[in-house]
């Protein structure tokens, strides 16, 4: 996910941003313990983790209302609302997200939680060991999409959920979608996954695979052992750069940037100083991301990520979803070469196949793989659609 | 509470009748839905929609209906042999870029292919043309050429004819009178405004 969702700034008589209507407001994370023991899937164990988590709604009586977020790579649990007045921008889906919106707050209790192994608050790598009393670093136990989902599951029950009324990622947030629905068929009613896969492609690998070279090359990096403060900030920050095209798409980026100079830019051609504004957008991405992200998360994560792979996991990909009991929404997007509609369609396809309720749309846009956080009514109509079922159309019977 | 309310048509009413209750059904061209739901409210069929235009797959989303944006025949080949009991081809076969190819591999995914149509035949449609000189406009071809998808003059007599040079048999028919309501007296390819076919192989 990139970080330059745009926020156009309100004129001065209006209302605080974070008082808007249709905005959940001002938010505060939380954090849940899992004080039992934790085994991953690589058999690896936890004596205990904590995720940290934002809710945003009311659980409605018969606590089947929740509707649970998936965040992707990058992301965390902040997808709506805002931790302060003073904040420059909103959560991550915060269009997405709120009273009256798509995902409708006055309606469902929305759950959004970063993952295991993430870096905003939940148990990762730069937790304390307590064998150790350092961070775990690489001791960290290997994370996959499945664990992520079993612990938000833990969380899920600790807060009274008794059944989702949806599941709702983009990227590695539609991945953990489809697991959950996998692995509890009963809990999960609808699957909303977007822009995502069932199998991670080899060139997702390999971008991934470019982004911990950076890292792990970095001499700072010192095999995952370093300080909070310190670490491969150099590697880490080519990571983002790179995995930061990957997100957008040629069209988008020749629109917002084109061959522009940068307004102090050396004149001369012959320097390799910072020339073209798309230099200098993609090194504030990397630097904007070492001050939130840690460098042994995103090996984590993009190992979790190249791991995925249901057909793999289950035999075929009709044998992954044959207990799935939820009905499913996939959404493509055409200029996304992460993920591209070819695999969002196979999901589709293969749930059908599989015998289960499931569609597939697509959205015509040239923003590349980040087009699931578009500002698109047509988006928004599909999901409120998807969550919203109408009343049941009448028919006139007299012919 | 908003209702939305939908005309049956004599043709829904005919595809509904021959549709099995509780069998899986494929509806090829889909639109909003309406057909697929009268067939989910009325024989209670699982079923699924293709069409290719975003708005139409979020109207059937927005019902409640699963569907599927994307090319029909790329749909089929995705699935093995009979995996449907149906396909339903309903106003939509005239629109086809490749009526064989999508007809057969509909007969290869589905046990039956019900097709519908609106015979070109039809004596008014056959005047219309003589006389005015101007395309034919009606419920199924709502738009002027220009604005239309390019479409298919099909005629009964053309679409049976298709039918016996491939080998298709024609497990049942039914034609309606130029009020798309009443049987068709006879002389189906000059008295008959529609026109619908169960197919098999």
């Amino acid at each position: 996910m990139t970080d330059d969702v745009e926020i156009s700034s309100a004129p001065a008589e209006a209302p605080p941003r974070y008082r808007a209507s249709g905005d959940v407001g001002l938010v505060t994370p939380r954090d849940f313990t899992y004080r039992n023991e934790f085994r991953f899937q690589s058999g690896q164990i936890l004596p205990e983790f904590t995720l940290r988590y934002e809710t945003y709604g009311a659980l409605n009586a018969t606590r089947d209302n929740a509707i649970l977020i998936c965040h992707a790579l990058s992301g965390d649990h902040h997808c709506a609302g805002w931790h302060s007045p003073d904040d420059r921008k909103p959560g991550w889906w915060n269009n997405l997200i709120g009273p009256g919106k798509a995902v409708d707050t006055r309606r469902f209790y929305v759950i959004c939680a970063n993952v295991l192994g993430g870096c905003q608050g939940s148990t990762g790598p730069l937790s304390i060991n307590p064998q150790t009393g350092r961070p775990y670093g690489i001791l960290f136990p290997f994370v996959t999409i499945p664990d992520m989902v079993r612990a938000q599951k833990h969380l899920l029950e600790h807060l009274g959920v008794s059944e989702l009324h949806g599941v709702i990622g983009g990227s590695m947030g539609g991945m953990q979608a489809l697991q959950l629905a996998i692995e509890y068929p009963r809990f999960v009613r609808r699957v909303l996954a977007m822009a995502t896969t069932g199998r991670e492609s080899a060139q997702a690998i390999a971008f991934n695979e470019v982004g911990r070279q950076a890292i792990m090359q970095d001499p700072a990096w010192n095999r995952g052992d370093y300080a909070r403060e310190s670490g491969p900030r150099v590697g880490l920050a080519i990571a983002r750069m790179m995995a930061h095209i990957t997100y957008v798409s040629d069209a988008s980026m020749d629109r917002k940037f084109g061959r522009r100079k940068k307004e102090n830019a050396n004149t001369s051609a012959y320097t390799f100083d910072v020339q073209f504004e798309v230099e200098g957008y993609l090194r504030h991405q990397g630097q904007s991301f070492i001050n939130r992200f840690d460098a042994n998360s995103y090996l984590y994560i993009t190992r979790a990520l190249d791991q995925f792979d249901l057909t793999q996991a289950y035999g075929s990909i009709e044998r992954a979803f044959a207990g799935v009991e939820s009905e499913t929404l996939v959404v493509g997007f055409t200029s996304d070469w992460l993920f591209p509609p070819e695999q969002n369609r196979d999901l589709a396809l293969a749930l059908l196949r599989a015998g289960k309720r499931a569609s597939y749309a697509e959205l015509d846009t040239d923003l590349g793989h980040d087009s699931f956080l578009l500002e698109s009514e047509d988006l928004y109509g599909l999901v409120r659609g998807f969550l919203e079922r109408e009343q049941p159309y009448e028919f006139d019977y007299s012919i | 509470m908003n209702r939305t309310v939908e005309k049956r048509t004599v043709d829904m009413e005919i595809i509904g009748g021959w549709v099995e209750p509780n069998t899986r059904v494929l509806d090829l061209g889909c639109g909003k839905g309406t057909l697929l739901d009268f067939l989910v409210q009325t024989k209670k069929v699982s079923g699924v929609g293709v069409d290719l235009d975003f708005a139409k797959i979020s109207a059937c989303i927005r019902r409640g209906l699963p569907a599927y944006q994307g090319d029909m025949i790329a749909f089929m080949r995705a699935f093995p042999e009979k995996h449907f009991d149906r396909v339903i081809c309903s106003r939509t076969v005239q629109e086809l870029s490749d009526p064989t190819g999508v007809i057969l591999e509909a007969l290869r995914v589905g046990r039956a292919l019900t097709v519908g149509f609106v015979n070109h035949g039809f004596w008014k449609n056959r005047i219309n043309m003589l006389v005015r000189g101007r395309k034919i406009r009606n419920a199924v071809y709502t738009t002027e050429w220009f604005e239309s998808r390019p479409a298919n003059p099909v005629t009964i007599a053309d679409f049976e004819h298709f039918c016996a040079l491939k080998g298709i048999r024609i497990a049942r028919r039914a034609h309606l009178a130029g009020n798309w309501h009443d049987p068709c007296p006879g002389l189906p390819n000059l008295l008959a405004g529609y026109a619908l076919y169960d197919l098999a192989r």
